[in-house]
């Protein structure tokens, strides 16, 4: 797959709704689900790395640094959570400039410390709720908001370090506090435009 | 082939929800029963504290039902299997064990039980491969 074949033609992946090979030729559009998996495979392997090189060497293994979610006064690591939500931004803030690069990303939860970070769509709000009751799952599905149709998935996103549930649990503005390891604590929000 | 690597991990990704998907319907045949205590006793412990991730490779944690992760390990001295899943342990890529699965509560004992069901779980699925 040439992934310069498959960004360009996000507007029109929609076209091909089923393929037949993960072999694409010049000129062929990606089925949007594929777009979507693969913008998460992306997105879940950069955090990945980052989690794994940065932080679990310098934090906890080397001892060096600290990660801190007041990483500006502690002088710390920003979070891996923190991290994947910068990226998030900016990616919205830089594709403005670019029309043919349409989607957004986000990390929600239905128990957000930050209401900000809630569902707000039926779409979000049956994701969230099907990647946290079917654990190794991901959930797609069609939406249109103002007036416009979005293919929207949803992956499930996972508690993988005693400090990502700790401070889930302990902390004050949180509305869930029995996170375990393993649990399902939100999901991956990517959404494309479709043509109608 | 430019894309073995993504293609790998995606087959691995599959194989893992293939047997999850089955799994869920019918967890008890997936996560097998065995009949001794201390391994009834284990399974518990390792459904409670483990599978969150053991069971889907979530964060690199090697998948018990994949019988190849765990091959070089079930040969390991069960010692350094206890003493990894105790005191927590960092793999070659960075991956982390944390102490006790994240359950601080969890005695020496209860950890153990854990592992050897986990290594028996593995075998099982070893031994399925092989026949």
């Amino acid at each position: 797959m040439k992934l310069s074949t498959l960004v360009i033609n996000i507007s029109a992946a929609v076209t091909i709704t089923a393929a037949s090979s993960n072999v694409y030729a010049a000129g062929d559009t990606v089925p949007v689900k594929a777009m979507a998996d693969a913008l998460h495979l992306v997105l879940d392997s950069d955090r990945t790395i980052y989690t794994r090189k940065i932080v679990n060497r310098l934090v906890k293994k080397e001892k060096v640094i600290k990660a801190s979610e007041h990483f500006d006064d502690d002088k710390a690591l920003v979070l891996p959570a923190q991290m994947f939500r910068f990226g998030s931004e900016l990616v919205q803030k830089r594709a403005e400039k670019i029309p043919d690069v349409n989607f957004s990303y986000s990390l929600q939860s239905l128990w957000p410390i930050n209401k900000q970070n809630a569902p707000k769509t039926k779409a979000e709000k049956d994701g969230l709720k099907f990647v946290a009751d079917n654990k190794g799952k991901n959930y797609y599905t069609e939406e249109t908001l103002g007036g416009t149709k979005y293919f929207t998935a949803v992956y499930a996103d996972t508690g993988v370090a005693p400090v990502c549930v700790s401070c889930h649990n302990k902390h004050k503005d949180t509305p869930k506090n029995d996170f375990k390891i393993g649990d399902v604590m939100g999901g991956v929000v990517i959404r494309i435009p479709i043509d109608g | 082939m430019p894309h073995r690597g993504i293609s790998s991990f995606m087959y691995l990704l599959l194989l893992i929800c293939g047997v999850i998907a089955s799994a869920s319907a019918t967890e008890d045949s997936i996560f097998i029963k065995f009949e001794t205590e201390n391994l009834i006793n284990g399974r518990k412990l390792w459904l409670d504290n483990c599978k969150g991730c053991h069971a889907y490779g979530t964060a690199g944690a090697p998948v018990p039902m994949v019988s190849g992760e765990w091959k070089h390990r079930v040969l390991k001295d069960r010692t350094v299997l206890y003493d990894h899943a105790i005191n927590g342990f960092f793999g070659p890529d960075d991956t982390m064990m944390p102490e006790r699965g994240g359950n601080e509560r969890l005695t020496d004992k209860q950890v153990k039980l854990a592992v050897d069901y986990m290594v028996s779980l593995a075998k099982h699925y070893q031994n399925k491969q092989i026949k």
